[in-house]
């Protein structure tokens, strides 16, 4: 992290790859810092919100979404030519997305599948996080990013100190809020213990398990959780394999174990499973 | 870059703006018109497809709801009520009545946090003179502090009830994983009170904007339910005779590939024409299920029949069903009694499971072939722009000679306004596979 | 039996301990928010019993009960009306005394100027309800970490002067309880205001300070009867006994703090997921951090202090780096400072077994567990402990008889063995049996198959003894002891995948062990045998090694000498797998055969990264009574036949081929 502050009134940009737009959305939902946001920064480039363009150079530029399409190669990097400070937000950017499950499966019989001329569709056979391609010198993580950390950060870049993300367990941010443990007291199956807290704990807090939307924490031992939900939980290896093959699938090591125990749709192979049908309850029992 | 000017021999103008701004998505604008007549109207569509249709493939129904609602920011909400109704008609789940009144509950929060951002943070700028919301707080800071406001409250309901505003995680088959207390719902209640209001204030300013020029016949198409405004459940109806369950979306229409172009339309089966979703059809087919206070507001207006043929005056709709959702939201607060458990049990069946509800843009659609292991073998989505598309590339047309004679940039500006009529979300539009991404220029 | 403390001066209650009648309980409750106090006590909130804000005896958990285990809880109907029928929940009392944010100090900037204000201290009037021998004593730690040393936290200070504590009696205990080794319950001693021992139709009451004696005064109580008295101390000695005595506390601060190299701190970090659960749950844990809030300018700031854990990545962290990054040594540092160091710094253990850890862990990592295994207090036993064998004495055998007899090799025999006592059929894969026929030596022999109601035997005949058993008929009768002795250890390997190295006989043993794999297949990785014998003639079980192969498990063969037919490899068995591609790191391995095989095969295991913990070898002793008495198979500090004969090779060490040990 560069010191001191990025510059008196930072020229902001908003870009967009391949993404859902909820990310940036969470910009324009800061509501009652929205307006103060503004004063401090100046908003060049964010189509999204404004008619208003400009090519750059930008202080600071935020990205949100991930390579995914051949014509990305080259704005990326020449995204990054034009930018002091690049922070890469959402789980899109940082890991990919949900859309990086296709980097498992065969990008051309997906084309091919429904449409006759293939060739038409300009899209790369991987979905992957912006810092593959080009250096990144922050990132917020979270499907979408949490509005706090996100006003952390431009309070950060604003005043050049360094960002308080914290990179612990969704677990910490439970125990802190008084959340009685999903998996312990409820046998859901939850990803918290190997995933980057930042949410506040929302899925325990609403009665679910998390499901790694932050991405993988710091030494994240996933292949110890997998073997305990298979031993402990009784679980097929497919079951704990579709837990990880989620939103930020695509980064390690959730990666590793969507490769291990399947989960994504792998090429040539469907998902081998088992007869039982699906069925839920939340009643605690 | 915005609005280009070609002059090429005669009279051929081009309107061109190559990536739309204050549209959710990535489109471009594209209208050619040779000695007064319309040679090609475009709305191009260049996001990337992220092939949702086969992501969910192999997934349990509790997955795919949280996987769908990462099609869209703004609407997660919608994209999670077609999934989960779609799969609870399959399976035959009943949901208990208060479960029902908070999923209404949470849609009320979408249509509010995403009318507020479109009326005044996409379009209004437009009707004003500026180039976004930022650029109008200059001057008129008090409006669009209080637009924050009105979307922070339709945000927050949706907080409480699903966790947080974008992709909110509780919603199951069955249920919720877990329901608000009371308490939860009446300490908000204040700031609903207090938004419905200022939503009321909104009709006024949306009705007293200057509506450009325009008018056509337009078919429009929405659900039709007899005992409340349409959200998650009702009758697919058209103002021209369809009348369809709400599974039954592909007995009257379909999905087809246009010639010469690979973007992916949507057309009513019996050939009669282009056709419009959203607010101002919804308006219009089932105004009668607004409540009192929207229904008394819109003819205080005077304006019904403009919002039916003037697609500049969607924001009148909009602002209407913007004081009927916080109006319905105060009344099920109102009346909330949380279920005795916050879902119920069910275990699914091979079979089709479809459903449409009215996203806040107008109706999506979806259908899933569920396989013996409860899984999903495949999947259709069928997102209100996508449908609307082919309206906008009409509407261009028809837009076109209201703007030959106005200058170059403010022309191609009021065809932009127009677009932004529709609020067309563009990301939800090319989710699936197999949509020609058409680069401007 | 907790007793009333004697009276100072005039009283108007009765001498001796009190009773509180059920329905009076509500008073007590009345009275404390009278004089002004929130009270804290224990609730129902999502399937757990959490200590929350009650108003009264109705938000009290009445019938309820807890049922824990390691990375387990969960509450049931008692069938009765007991309002304190359960022991501790998720969380502790340091959720009021120590909360998880505390705003500590405002700052400003200006300028050159800056300014600190610290935020005022004004703590909440509470009274604590249904609090635990156990939590007594965390109360007491948290005392003495932060309010008795030469700096003390003005915060916990000002908080903890500002409660009062009802203490409640367990009446039962949870299995993840060890409040006995600690020294620590179940019996409340001190510590407490007031304290409640719950009887039927009411509570038996004592007040252990001037502020609970004040309140009794106040309440309406009667004298405890010799009945109530008694039923009461009963209670809590079914309590104790029930609890027994699972941690080797007496010395365990020497005994952990001379393992710092143990090897089982590689094993846990394979399991723990550094989630940092343990330390949050832990009443007694107290390391914190500041986060700094700050307005978008940056001129304001809040500064607070937030709960904070060893296992966290930034805990260790300076410029330079991580001083603790590796997953075993945070582990570690959290076990030597909560039994061990904890001592040295604070005079008593930072432990006072509540037994959270092992509930809240979700990987379920069992403290009890690790410290019997790092830090035993006596030798290690055989890794997995299985069911009583029969006849476990050295004059006793019981009976079986022969139903089957099938000629596996031309000197290998597997007898069909069928016997009354239950025992024999339910052992685990690489036992052995010892197996006496009249009027010859004893003889240790590995159990092949396990069979309801009984097992078989598969015996090489290179003696007399062994050629006298290759000759019985059905029907004939031998005697055994058994199963004895440690068993493959399966459940390392579930989720892994498998290597099986062995030669000639060296499968018997193992054979029940690809049969467990076989009946839960999924729940393993990869498994692949490799099985050498002299000749093609000497491959045992040939017929089963096809089903094998039609389960998944891929079956490489090689001989010594072959013959015309042998189509396959030939040479020694470490051969089949010394240049195979798969990487070992994540693998278990299983390992039977003559001892040099065996070396050589521990070794080309090694050296294709599978760590020593997860090889297991099976070793042969000269063995006369089968169960550690006649000291015949002692191997370093083992005996093969009780602490083996599977052993691990972390277990082994260096002494695994060593001569004549």
């Amino acid at each position: 992290m560069k010191h001191g502050p990025v510059a008196a009134r930072p020229r902001v940009g908003v870009v967009k790859f391949a993404s859902c737009d909820g990310c940036q959305l969470t910009l324009l939902d800061l509501e009652d810092e929205l307006l103060s946001v503004v004063e401090h920064f100046d908003i060049i480039d964010f189509p999204e919100a404004t008619s208003a363009r400009s090519p750059g150079p930008y202080d600071i530029l935020f990205v949100e979404g991930s390579v995914s399409e051949p014509a990305h190669l080259e704005r990326i990097v020449e995204l990054r030519r034009r930018s002091r400070f690049l922070v890469t937000i959402g789980a899109c950017a940082t890991a990919g997305g949900i859309q990086a499950l296709r980097n498992w499966g065969d990008h051309d019989a997906f084309r091919a599948s429904v449409y006759a001329n293939p060739e038409f569709i300009h899209s790369l056979a991987t979905s992957t996080p912006i810092a593959e391609h080009v250096p990144v010198d922050a990132e917020l993580r979270g499907c979408p990013i949490d509005p706090d950390q996100l006003v952390e950060l431009l309070t950060a870049l604003n005043t050049g100190r360094r960002p308080q993300l914290r990179d612990e367990a969704v677990c910490m941010e439970c125990k802190r809020r008084g959340v009685v443990c999903v998996m312990v007291s409820g046998g859901i199956p939850c990803l918290g213990q190997v995933t980057q807290t930042g949410c506040g704990a929302i899925c325990p807090r609403f009665g679910r398990g998390c499901y790694g939307c932050f991405g993988p924490r710091e030494r994240a031992n996933a292949a110890g959780l997998s073997r305990h939900l298979q031993l402990a939980g009784d679980r097929p290896r497919e079951e704990v394999g579709r837990l990880f093959a989620g939103f930020t699938a695509y980064s390690e090591p959730f990666r590793s174990m969507v490769t291990e125990l399947g989960g994504a749709r792998q090429a040539g192979r469907e998902s081998g499973v088992e007869a039982a049908p699906t069925g839920g309850s939340d009643a605690r029992h | 870059m915005h609005g280009t000017e070609t002059r090429k021999g005669a009279d051929e103008r081009l309107y061109e703006v190559g990536e739309l701004t204050r549209v959710e998505g990535e489109g471009s604008l594209r209208l050619r018109v040779r000695d007064g007549k319309v040679t090609e109207a475009r709305l191009g569509i260049f996001e990337t497809p992220r092939y949702f249709e086969q992501i969910v493939v192999g997934r349990t129904p509790d997955e795919v709801i949280d996987i769908v609602a990462r099609i869209c920011g703004i609407c997660p909400v919608a994209y999670q009520m077609s999934a989960v109704h779609a799969f609870e008609d399959l399976f035959g789940v009943a949901i208990d009545p208060a479960v029902r009144a908070l999923r209404r509950l949470l849609y009320c929060g979408e249509w509010i946090e995403s009318h507020a951002l479109h009326i005044y943070l996409l379009h209004a700028p437009d009707f004003l003179g500026y180039e976004s919301a930022i650029a109008m707080a200059a001057d008129h800071r008090q409006t669009v502090a209080k637009a924050l406001l009105m979307k922070k409250a339709g945000n927050h309901l949706i907080k409480i009830i699903g966790g947080r505003p974008i992709h909110p995680v509780s919603v199951r088959v069955g249920g919720f994983s877990r329901v608000p207390r009371r308490r939860e719902l009446e300490e908000h209640r204040p700031a609903l009170a207090e938004g419905l209001e200022l939503a009321k204030e909104t009709v006024r300013f949306a009705a007293s904007l200057a509506m450009p020029a325009f008018a056509r016949e337009p078919r429009v198409v929405s659900l039709r339910h007899p005992g409340e405004y349409p959200y998650n459940d009702g009758r697919i109806v058209s103002s021209d005779g369809i009348d369809l369950a709400p599974s039954g979306w592909r007995d009257a229409f379909e999905e087809f590939q246009v010639e010469e172009s690979n973007a992916l339309h949507a057309r009513a089966r019996d050939g009669k024409g282009v056709y419009l979703l959203g607010p101002a059809a919804r308006v219009v087919l089932a105004s009668e299920q607004l409540h009192p206070v929207a229904r008394e507001l819109l003819a205080g207006t005077g304006m019904a029949e403009t919002i039916r043929t003037n697609i500049y005056a969607s924001i009148v709709a909009r602002a209407v069903e913007l004081v009927h959702a916080y109006a319905e939201a105060l009344d099920i607060i109102d009346g909330y009694r949380p279920p005795a458990e916050p879902a119920v049990a069910w275990t699914s069946r091979p079979g089709v499971a479809a459903w449409a509800t009215e996203a806040p843009r107008g109706l999506l659609f979806h259908r899933y072939e569920v396989d013996e292991r409860g899984r999903i073998a495949s999947a259709q989505i069928v997102p209100p722009t996508a449908q609307n598309q082919a309206a906008i590339e009409r509407d261009l047309v028809v837009a076109a000679p209201n703007v030959l004679d106005l200058p170059h940039a403010e022309a191609t500006i009021r065809l932009e306004q127009m677009i932004r009529s529709y609020d067309p979300c563009i990301s939800c539009a090319t989710h699936f596979l197999d949509l020609r991404i058409e680069e401007a220029g | 039996m907790v007793m009333a403390s004697p009276a100072r001066g005039p009283r108007a209650r009765p001498e001796g301990p009190a009773f509180l009648g059920r329905a009076d309980l509500q008073a007590l409750l009345d009275l404390l928010r009278e004089d002004g106090r929130t009270l804290i006590g224990p609730t129902l909130d999502a399937g757990a019993i959490v200590y929350d804000e009650i108003t009264g005896v109705e938000d009290l958990p009445r019938g309820w009960a807890d049922e824990q285990g390691p990375g387990r809880y969960r509450i049931h109907d008692r069938q009765d009306d007991r309002l304190f029928g359960y022991v501790v929940g998720p969380t502790s009392w340091k959720k009021w005394t120590f909360p998880s944010l505390v705003p500590l100090t405002s700052a400003t900037r200006d300028g050159h100027k800056v300014g600190f204000e610290p935020v005022p201290l004004d703590p909440p009037r509470l009274a604590f309800l249904g609090v635990r021998a156990c939590e007594l004593a965390a109360l007491g730690v948290q005392d003495r970490v932060l309010t008795a040393g030469p700096f003390v936290d003005p915060d916990y200070a000002a908080r903890r002067a500002n409660v009062l504590v009802v203490a409640v009696q367990c009446t039962t205990a949870a299995t993840t309880c060890f409040c006995t080794s600690m020294g620590t319950g179940p019996e409340v001693e001190s510590g407490h205001d007031l304290a409640l021992t719950e009887l039927d139709g009411g509570f038996l009451v004592d007040a252990g300070s001037p502020a609970g004696r004040a309140i009794l005064e106040r309440l309406p109580l009667r004298p405890a009867t010799a009945v109530e008295q008694y039923g009461a101390a009963a209670t809590v000695a079914a309590v104790r006994a029930g609890i027994g005595d699972p941690v080797p506390a007496a010395g365990l601060h020497d005994r952990l703090l001379a393992q710092l190299d143990s090897p089982r701190w590689l094993e846990i970090a394979e399991r723990c997921i550094l989630c940092g659960n343990c330390t949050l749950a832990c009443p007694t844990c107290f390391c914190t951090s500041t986060t700094q809030a700050t307005d978008l300018s940056g001129t304001t700031a809040m500064m607070s202090r937030t709960w904070d854990s060893c296992f966290s990545p930034g805990f260790a962290k300076v410029a330079g780096g991580s001083f603790r990054s590796r997953h075993r040594d945070r582990y570690r540092q959290w076990l030597t400072h909560k039994f061990a160091t904890w001592w040295d710094q604070f005079g008593e253990s930072g432990c006072t077994g509540c037994g959270r850890c092992v509930t809240w862990c979700p990987v379920g990592i069992d403290v009890r567990e690790e410290l019997n295994a790092i830090a035993p207090a006596r030798p290690p036993a055989a890794e997995t402990a299985l069911v009583e064998p029969a006849a476990p004495s050295p004059t006793e055998f019981v009976t079986a008889h022969v139903t089957g007899t099938k000629a596996e090799t031309g000197d290998t025999v597997t007898l069909t063995l069928e016997s009354d006592h239950p025992a024999l059929g339910r052992g685990g894969p690489g036992q052995f049996a010892m197996v006496e026929l009249p009027g010859f030596p004893p003889l240790p022999i590995s159990i092949s198959r396990y069979l309801p109601g009984g097992l078989e035997l598969t015996i090489r005949g290179a003696g007399a003894a062994t050629r006298a058993l290759g000759k019985l008929q059905a029907k004939d009768e031998i005697g055994l002891r058994g199963p004895l002795g440690s068993s493959w250890p399966l459940d390392r390997a579930i989720g892994r995948d498998l290597v099986i190295v062995t030669g000639g006989i060296g499968l018997a043993p193992l054979r029940p062990l690809i049969q467990a794999i076989i009946a839960e297949r999924r729940r393993y990785g990869d498994v692949r045998l490799y099985y050498g014998a002299r000749t093609p003639a000497d491959l045992l079980y040939r017929g089963e090694l096809e089903r094998w192969k039609s389960a998944s498990i891929e079956v490489a063969l090689t001989v010594d000498r072959a013959g015309p037919e042998w189509l396959g490899p030939v040479g020694v068995v470490t051969n089949l797998f010394d240049q195979a591609t798969w990487d070992g790191s994540g693998m278990v391995a299983f390992v039977c055969g003559p001892e040099r095989m065996m070396q050589a095969t521990v070794s080309t295991l090694a050296g294709r990264g599978i760590p020593a913990s997860r090889i297991y070898v099976t070793l042969e002793r000269h063995m006369e009574c089968g169960i550690g008495l006649c000291g015949h198979c002692q191997m370093g500090k083992y005996f093969i036949c009780r602490d083996g004969p599977v052993f691990s090779m972390a277990q082994l060490g260096d002494i695994f081929g060593r001569e004549g040990i």
